[in-house]
């Protein structure tokens, strides 16, 4: 489960076309249910706060992405979830800020965090550095956007944000290892 | 924050027949307007015309509020502290220090507060009038992957599903005694993980019959793919992309090669 293959397949076809290039099912199927899991994640479980709108653990399914499944997912899926979740809780505009903040924290702590086998220590060196570069592209997206004040206002939430979700998605990401023999193979 | 909310109402307006494509090249002239315009007189005209737009989208009152319940959060507060961290300008009005506010800082404050206005609007008439279907099939005609196009899909889809089995298991596991408002920072996180991880493992398994459904429907058996409804550029699309561009270029133009002050 932990390396989904990512090489595109050429299928025989009965009909004489050229043969299609697309990435397989299995990854079409776990993209998708990993992007709306995110986007629903981060819907379902969020508390509202008077500035950006909600407090969220989003980033935990991020983090749990690009854990287990690469830094591919962890951007693909993080950013694009996160963005969706955006424009439907009522913040079309700051979509493609968040398209880039999740992106580059679940690409980053994707390629951090499976280094030498995902000990943990390389977890949360994945999430530190995931983190950083979520919280930088928010601050100074919303200092362009908003001004200085908001942004300021907004950086410690931030940061505790992305420690409560680190922690929810590092022990997410080790519960599911342990049940990794339960789960039905990807076929 | 309960469930989920599509944004979408079917109606049959100009802005509903609009190609795709279009409205969302319009969007992103729209705000690239809205971030070039520093004036406050522009910014409350275009605000003007965005809400004629939204008028015209035939959403519902209590959906538009809902949607825009949290853009006049941030408008209030940008209102408020733009002038604290802003004191620039000649007019003092008030200085206690540290305390400094100013006329051009007040007014600064009520031009970005219209330019979020701006840009959420832009954003909102998209998705009041374009159903995610719509949606990614322009993506797509646009130069998205057809395979990632399908996956985005294939995600607007099931975020529902999702939706409902995040909250049933938080139920489930509230029946069983997990308090999810209780505890410290670590306690919490703990709490989640429990809502979590069978989220996750049913999900995954989604993900495997997804695959296999996938698969059974011959998925990716020809690159030249044909579909049941085309979308095409009509002429009042043309005139609607025209609009969209030029209402961009020309302040531009003005702006930075004339130099006229927006």
């Amino acid at each position: 489960m932990a390396n989904v293959n990512m090489e595109s397949q050429t299928p025989q076809n009965p009909m004489g076309a050229t043969p299609a290039k697309f990435v397989s099912p299995r990854t079409v199927a776990l993209y998708a249910v990993l992007t709306a899991l995110t986007t629903a994640v981060t819907m379902t479980l969020a508390i509202p706060l008077p500035t950006r709108g909600y407090f969220n653990i989003g980033d935990a399914m991020v983090f749990f992405s690009a854990f287990t499944f690469g830094w591919r997912a962890g951007m693909i899926c993080g950013g694009i979830g996160s963005a969706a979740a955006d424009l439907l809780l009522g913040f079309g505009f700051f979509a493609p800020i968040t398209l880039v903040a999740k992106g580059s924290e679940g690409l980053v702590a994707g390629l951090l965090g499976p280094a030498y086998r995902g000990t943990t220590p390389m977890k949360i060196l994945g999430i530190w550095a995931g983190g950083s570069c979520m919280v930088t592209t928010y601050f100074v997206g919303e200092w362009i956007l908003f001004g200085f004040g908001n942004a300021a206002l907004e950086l410690p939430l931030n940061v505790g944000q992305v420690l409560f979700g680190g922690l929810i998605g590092l022990a997410l990401s080790q519960a599911i290892s342990r049940y990794r023999n339960q789960l039905p193979k990807m076929t | 924050m309960t469930g989920f909310i599509d944004l979408y109402t079917e109606a049959s307006t100009f802005l509903h027949r609009t190609d795709p494509r279009v409205k969302i090249v319009a969007v992103a002239t729209l705000s690239l307007l809205a971030l070039i315009m520093s004036h406050l007189v522009y910014l409350l005209v275009l605000a003007a015309v965005m809400v004629v737009l939204i008028l015209f989208g035939r959403a519902s009152f209590k959906k538009t509020m809902l949607a825009f319940s949290y853009v006049f959060r941030v408008m209030a507060l940008i209102v408020v502290l733009w002038p604290l961290f802003n004191p620039g300008g000649t007019p003092v009005l008030l200085d206690l220090w540290p305390i400094k506010i100013t006329e051009p800082g007040i007014s600064a404050g009520i031009a970005t507060a219209v330019r979020i206005f701006c840009l959420a609007a832009a954003w909102y008439i998209l998705m009041f009038t374009t159903s995610q279907r719509d949606l990614v099939r322009g993506l797509v005609k646009m130069g998205l992957r057809f395979d990632f196009g399908l996956s985005l899909a294939m995600s607007l889809r099931f975020l529902p599903t999702f939706s409902a089995i995040v909250e049933s298991i938080k139920e489930a596991q509230r029946a069983r005694g997990l308090e999810l408002d209780k505890g410290n920072f670590r306690k919490r996180a703990k709490d989640y993980v429990a809502v979590l991880v069978p989220t996750v493992i049913t999900a995954l398994k989604m993900a495997d019959t997804l695959s296999l459904a996938l698969q059974s429907r011959a998925y990716g058996a020809r690159a030249d793919r044909t579909y049941v409804r085309e979308l095409k550029m009509r002429a009042g699309d043309y005139v609607a992309l025209f609009i969209a561009v030029a209402v961009f270029a020309v302040p531009a133009t003005a702006k930075y090669i004339f130099s006229v002050p927006l």
